[in-house]
């Protein structure tokens, strides 16, 4: 957060990010979106995120994406589907498909995690607020910024409390989909408690208040938070000329 | 002056099956220390949230009766009015903090900043109640980086900023350990001291005894008993009604029945080493 694009606009990171999906989802072919993952994990190295986006990386995204590849290539039919062993085909049609979800996916998950890891909540809400988006739409993202840690500890802490009563909650994918799903009437319940509490808490601090906002915390935009944005501005003008004559 | 006054309030929440308050009524003076007390679900969250106008604003659901904050209906207050004139604590002391603040300095500041002072005035307020509440150490850390204890003095801090005369704590202490519960009781008395009118639902009944002036028990949404803290804690009906009687007074009343020795009954240690000395023995 302390690099130079760490200190960037928010806005500016949030153009650039923005320009990024847009140009991944309306390209043909896989190849560019493929390649957003490395650019966005030079671009994490360059913000001192480096290790932390590839880590998140793995272990969120690129499980999803294999899940989505081998579903597709191998379990659902198309018309050109071979059959290999029981209710296992290959297709030449399911291996496109895949590849174009999948590219797509892999394009926008960096983009949005890169932003996430370069931006913090404090200076998200405030470019919110000085935007002035409406109170309920900056809850919104304070709230959503909140409540993963949140849902990590509380998951945690139903874990151990079924562990404490000798319930088997590690081993294979079976075990703990039997553990997990029981978890979660009571997690998704806390958190609707919590989320409502921490309403009524900002509530009671004024977050309502229709008068003109004052912040303890500044945080201005410089010629290049101008310059990135009017470069992503041209370059998005760019690419509708390109697509669409 | 009567800070607080409920006049037969009665309340059901939305797809609630009875009420939650049936035909409530009383009143807070103002600079008195009122406790709420009670077993759960006897009501006592809800009347601080019909007193902060939560209800019917936040939670709909069907309210009667008459809610008065200072002579004036609540209902007729807007919210930014409102923040300034009633202070509301709750128990939770980890949903509390706003989660964009990276310091405890801008999180006091928090209230401040919406009802757009200058910050030139926020900074100096800022900086009273850090002094005032002794956050000193903590004033540079991350609010959600800081321990129950830590995160409920700066939830109080963060209320008391907009310097309301009407300060509810809602169960401050339920998930602090010894020392937290101290520091949260030495800023009640702090607030007592400066004349605040405070509203504290807490279950540490002999410290209620200590640090508060009146009580209400309330029993299924009604009130139960109610009146000066002595006349309320020293009488055993309060354990028919779901309520607890603190150590002190159980004792005394207690030797009282057998021996008939004491009267007024001692509410607190303090009162019983005070009787002791008295009687020289």
């Amino acid at each position: 957060m302390n690099s130079a694009i760490g200190r960037l606009y928010p806005s500016s990171k949030f153009c650039f990010v923005l320009l990024a999906i847009i140009v991944s989802i309306f390209t043909p072919g896989h190849w560019l979106q493929y390649a957003m993952f490395p650019f966005f994990l030079f671009l994490s190295f360059c913000s001192g995120t480096g290790m932390k986006f590839f880590k998140a990386f793995i272990s969120s995204i690129a499980m999803i994406v294999v899940v989505i590849f081998l579903v597709q290539v191998f379990i659902v039919r198309y018309p050109d589907s071979q059959p290999i062993w029981g209710f296992i085909y290959l297709s030449q049609n399911g291996l496109e498909k895949s590849l174009g979800i999948t590219s797509k996916i892999v394009a926008s998950a960096s983009a949005i995690m890169w932003y996430f890891q370069v931006t913090t909540p404090k200076d998200m809400v405030y470019a919110m607020e000085r935007a002035n988006w409406p109170k309920k739409a900056t809850f919104v993202v304070m709230s959503t910024i909140q409540m993963v840690p949140q849902v990590m500890n509380q998951a945690k802490t139903i874990m151990d409390a079924q562990k404490s009563r000798g319930i088997e909650t590690e081993g294979g994918v079976w075990i703990r989909l039997k553990t997990f799903v029981p978890m979660l009437g009571p997690l998704i319940f806390s958190l609707i408690q919590q989320t409502e509490e921490h309403a009524l808490a900002l509530q009671s601090r004024a977050f309502l208040s229709s008068a003109k906002k004052t912040s303890l915390y500044r945080l201005d935009k410089h010629a290049i938070d101008w310059g990135i944005q009017v470069l992503c501005l041209i370059l998005f003008i760019a690419f509708l000329v390109w697509r669409i004559f | 002056m009567v800070a607080i006054s409920l006049e037969h309030v009665t309340y059901r929440y939305p797809l609630g099956t009875g009420d939650a308050l049936d035909d409530i009524s009383f009143h807070i003076g103002q600079g008195e220390v009122y406790a709420l007390i009670g077993g759960n679900g006897s009501g006592k969250t809800t009347v601080c949230n019909i007193i902060r106008g939560f209800i019917p604003q936040f939670y709909k659901g069907t309210l009667t009766g008459s809610v008065m904050v200072n002579d004036k209906p609540v209902s007729e207050y807007d919210d930014a009015e409102l923040t300034q004139i009633v202070g509301y604590s709750f128990q939770n002391p980890f949903t509390q903090m706003s989660g964009v603040k990276d310091n405890v300095r801008e999180e006091i500041g928090y209230a401040l900043e919406n009802l757009g002072l200058p910050r030139e005035d926020i900074g100096r307020r800022v900086d009273a109640m850090i002094e005032l509440l002794d956050l000193q150490e903590m004033a540079d850390q991350n609010p959600l980086e800081l321990s129950g204890g830590q995160r409920q003095r700066v939830a109080i801090a963060a209320v008391l900023v907009t310097d309301p005369q009407i300060v509810i704590l809602d169960e401050p202490t339920s998930q602090l350990d010894p020392q937290s519960t101290e520091d949260i009781f030495n800023i009640i008395k702090l607030l007592k001291n400066q004349g605040k009118t405070i509203v504290l639902v807490e279950h540490k009944i002999d410290l209620v005894a200590e640090y508060c002036d009146y009580a209400l028990l309330l029993e299924e949404g009604r009130v139960a008993m109610g009146g000066p803290i002595r006349d309320v804690l020293t009488d055993p009906k309060v354990m028919d009604h779901g309520g607890q009687l603190p150590q002190v007074a159980r004792f005394f009343i207690d030797r009282n029945t057998k021996l008939g020795l004491c009267d007024p009954i001692p509410l607190t240690v303090q009162e019983a080493v005070e009787f002791k000395t008295g009687r020289g023995n």
